[in-house]
């Protein structure tokens, strides 16, 4: 079958391809005049970008906090291990018995939520 | 303003040049976004998840690419994502709804339906992607590779037997009007 030169960039195309890629490129055009866009205006999208820079914002500084608290965690585990302070680990279990229903709490209202 | 100055200023952390730039691409984009999935209701939906990815990341692009393209890579990305979470069944019975509205648009211009469409619909999204990229915007298989994140080859093969499987589809789709 003979071959043309389809693209000047480089592949070949049979004369096949070549009229299946034209009968794409003309269906596909149609898909513009039948779904035409309306483009919002300036404030819409300052609105948005400002409203994603926030949440991005407040992501990282949730995401910092959590960092942060996890770190003083181990510290403290590590310091309570290395001096023997017995009594850091039944702090640790009280702050646990306070924070854990409030968690799984927290974790419910999401799941009921979704 | 040109790109270069509005894509600097966006980086720099310039809300009116990010939305400028947003709103210069956003009929490129959506009308991307629409032949790839063939569904304007996901069109919509994933132009809003793209322009939120590109301010989360503008501070990553590099400017090697233009932008329009780092556009069609992040929204590439997400639509592939989102397909690979849906279920087959339900990922065929959206896309027929969405060719059956546009045929109903169709026939309110008094237009022609055309099956290269529907043959196009019919095709995985993995090798409509770089037909449309290449065959509508005229992309290399080099710049199409680095959008979808697979090598030049493969995007000639998904192309070349792609074009063969529409090739076969709108015989199958003829056969069955005679």
């Amino acid at each position: 079958m003979k071959e043309k030169r389809f693209n000047h960039r480089e592949v070949t195309l049979t004369d096949e391809e070549e009229l299946m890629a034209k009968q794409v490129k003309e269906g596909l055009e149609k898909i513009d005049q039948w779904n035409p866009v309306s483009i919002p205006n300036i404030q819409w999208f300052q609105q948005q970008v400002e409203m994603e820079k926030k949440r991005i914002r407040k992501k990282q500084w949730k995401d910092l906090l959590t960092f942060v608290s996890f770190a003083v965690f181990m510290l403290v585990i590590l310091l309570a291990i290395v001096y023997r302070q017995p009594i850091v680990f039944l702090y640790i279990q009280l702050v646990g018995i306070i924070v854990l229903p409030f968690a799984f709490d927290q974790k419910r209202k999401k799941v009921s939520s979704e | 303003m040109d790109e270069k100055e509005l894509i600097l200023k966006a980086k720099k952390g310039d809300s009116l040049a990010l939305s400028t730039l947003l709103q210069q691409n956003y009929s490129f984009l959506i009308k991307f976004l629409m032949k790839i999935t063939l569904h304007p209701q996901i069109a919509e939906d994933l132009t809003q998840e793209t322009m939120l990815k590109c301010i989360e990341k503008i501070h990553l692009y590099n400017g090697q690419s233009k932008f329009s393209s780092w556009l069609i890579t992040i929204a590439s990305n997400l639509y592939i994502d989102q397909q690979r979470k849906k279920k087959r069944e339900n990922k065929w019975k959206e896309q027929e709804q969405a060719l059956r509205k546009m045929k109903w648009e169709a026939a309110k211009m008094n237009d022609e339906w055309s099956d290269v469409i529907d043959a196009l619909a019919q095709i995985n999204e993995e090798i409509r992607m770089p037909i449309v990229l290449k065959h509508y915007y005229g992309y290399s298989y080099e710049e199409i590779g680095q959008m979808m994140g697979i090598a030049a080859g493969t995007v000639k093969s998904r192309v070349s037997n792609g074009l063969k499987n529409l090739r076969k589809e709108m015989a199958k789709h003829e056969g069955e009007t005679i």
